[in-house]
């Protein structure tokens, strides 16, 4: 968890807001290269932008299996990017549940944030690793 | 050049907490209480405009929130510590001069960063907050931190200010919101200084700004004079700096065996304070609140808790004083017919310890304070090179029958893998 805690990603995001310039930050996987000083592999590197605005979600439900998203897997939602079409996000039903969907069907001002992975874990994800 | 303060303060931060995960609790009354069947320690705007005061027993409240459909939590301080160190890593980017005032509430010092429109830089601040981290927030701006705090307390209670009060020009503007504030809402006016300054025909905080330096001397002493001069936009609290310290320590055991032997529980008790009072010392914090639980077997029927929480007349890192008091609250709840499975001990509420010389609370004794800083730092310094444990309170030592285990809680969204709030694939 310590590497979820370090400071740069939010100094990134919290930076470029505060100078006042638009945030242009991108959903999906970071270049890979531009990891090459990290020794060795950090996965939270390559899966979380901003710690800090980070949250993990587990997935409930099978209609997705088609596309290989389980129930059980796990989603890792950051709040400080601005989903755009076609991009996945967590909103919030009026009926009392998060819903994970393309942006397009969302409700706008329900959406919690947008989905920047989701990990698949086989077998039984991991218990109480702190 | 003038210095400049913020305080961001967040709005019922716990209950805040709990609803980043409840969203559709946005607009319904919501209370957290300290533990299962403790009392409100964090109340929601809706619950506030209900009547329930801070520190409502729950036993008391039970059938009035049923009645008016108040959602009650109990404290799940793993997620409030969380949500609390994710703003402070953000607001840390922003400056590295920031003195982490409690839980819910940061200081930091603008003085250096040329900003030039206050309410501006507060509004984008609050977003940021809000949208990225999820968390509500109220920020007061002005030249000393005892203004910047009755800034923010004005953000949070006037809604058509959206959050953000700059107080950075001396002068009506100023004064206008001075004269809204009652005198026993300035920080370090206790309810042992507000009846003296009644008397003398102080009754807001623009009033004390006004009067005379040298009477509030002679009222209060060097405190009322600092008091005065930070009313006048003039530093005389600079920031407590200190190394992201942790906002609340918890040590937990279970019992080797169920017991309902007092000195058994005691015992565990007097342990789990002196390690708990250890690691506040070392992170240079005095704990205002503890609570301590002890819990029968979950998993057996009649399953119960008992649950106190104790607030220290003085803020104290002491062992001693810790022990003592956390056993005489729990010894008035103790049940000699129940089987007690765990004991937990939770020191909460910290300020620095350097705050205490600062006499932000007005009724510190300083020479006993600084006894008991002599006698821990000693009985630190001994266990420190011969070993933990070496030097222990006598009562850590009635019983060593019990061992670690793990910790039983409520849903841990942000620190559990087996307990991450579910999304719906549609």
């Amino acid at each position: 968890m310590d590497e979820l805690n370090e400071e740069g990603g939010a100094r990134a995001y919290s930076a470029s807001r505060h100078t006042g310039t638009s945030v242009a930050v991108h959903a999906g996987f970071p270049n890979p290269a531009a990891e090459r000083s990290g020794i060795p592999l950090s996965l939270d590197k390559l899966l979380v932008r901003h710690p800090g605005s980070t949250y993990f979600f587990r997935i409930r439900g099978h209609s997705w299996n088609r596309y290989g998203v389980f129930d059980g897997d796990i989603a890792i939602i950051d709040r400080a990017l601005s989903p755009r079409e076609r991009e996945l996000v967590v909103w919030w039903q009026d009926g009392g549940e998060f819903a994970l969907t393309a942006f397009e069907r969302a409700t706008r001002q329900n959406i919690w944030g947008t989905v920047t992975a989701i990990i698949h874990p086989f077998g039984e994800p991991g218990h109480d690793e702190r | 050049m003038e210095s400049t303060y913020a305080l961001i303060d967040c709005n019922n931060f716990f209950v805040s907490c709990e609803r980043l995960f409840r969203p559709e609790l946005e607009n319904t009354p919501v209370v957290v209480l300290s533990s299962n069947d403790g009392c409100a320690v964090s109340r929601s705007q809706e619950a506030k405009d209900l009547g329930i005061p801070m520190g409502a027993p729950h036993f008391k409240y039970r059938e009035f929130f049923k009645q008016h459909g108040v959602v009650a939590f109990s404290a799940n301080f793993e997620l409030y510590g969380d949500i609390s160190e994710r703003i402070t890593n953000l607001l840390a980017s922003i400056t590295p001069r920031i003195e982490v005032y409690s839980v819910d509430e940061s200081f930091l010092d603008l003085s250096e960063l040329n900003i030039n429109d206050y309410r501006t830089w507060g509004g984008i601040v609050r977003a940021s907050i809000l949208e990225n981290i999820g968390v509500p927030v109220s920020i007061g701006v002005s030249s000393s931190k005892t203004l910047a705090k009755l800034a923010s307390d004005r953000a949070k209670k006037t809604p058509a200010l959206r959050g953000v009060l700059s107080l950075t020009e001396q002068g009506t503007s100023t004064d206008r919101y001075l004269e809204q504030v009652p005198v026993s809402d300035i920080w370090g006016v206790g309810w042992k200084l507000t009846p003296k300054l009644k008397a003398e025909g102080i009754h807001t905080a623009l009033d004390l700004r006004r009067m005379n330096p040298r009477r509030t001397q002679q009222l209060m002493g060097i405190h009322g004079r600092q008091m005065h001069d930070e009313l006048n936009g003039v530093t005389c609290l600079p920031l407590q700096r200190s190394h992201k310290p942790q906002q609340m320590i918890m040590r937990g055991r279970q019992f080797g065996e169920d017991t309902r032997e007092f000195y058994v529980i005691e015992s565990a008790i007097a342990s789990l304070a002196a390690r708990a009072a250890a690691a506040l010392r070392r992170e240079r914090q005095l704990a205002r609140r503890a609570v301590v639980t002890l819990r029968t077997n979950r998993h057996r029927p009649g399953y119960q808790q008992v649950s106190e929480d104790v607030r220290f007349y003085t803020p104290t890192a002491d062992t001693g004083v810790i022990t003592s008091q956390l056993v005489r609250m729990l010894s008035a709840r103790f049940n000699d017919r129940l089987d007690y499975h765990r004991a937990d001990v939770l020191l909460y509420d910290f300020v620095p310890e350097s705050g205490l010389q600062t006499d932000l609370f007005g009724t510190v004794d300083l020479p006993e304070n600084n006894r008991s800083q002599a006698r821990m730092q000693a009985l630190d310094a001994i266990n420190l090179k011969h070993g933990k444990g070496t030097v222990q309170f006598a009562a850590e030592q009635l019983s060593q029958s019990w061992r670690p285990r793990k910790r039983l809680m409520s849903p841990r969204y942000t620190s559990d893998w087996s307990e991450l709030p579910e999304v719906r694939l549609l």
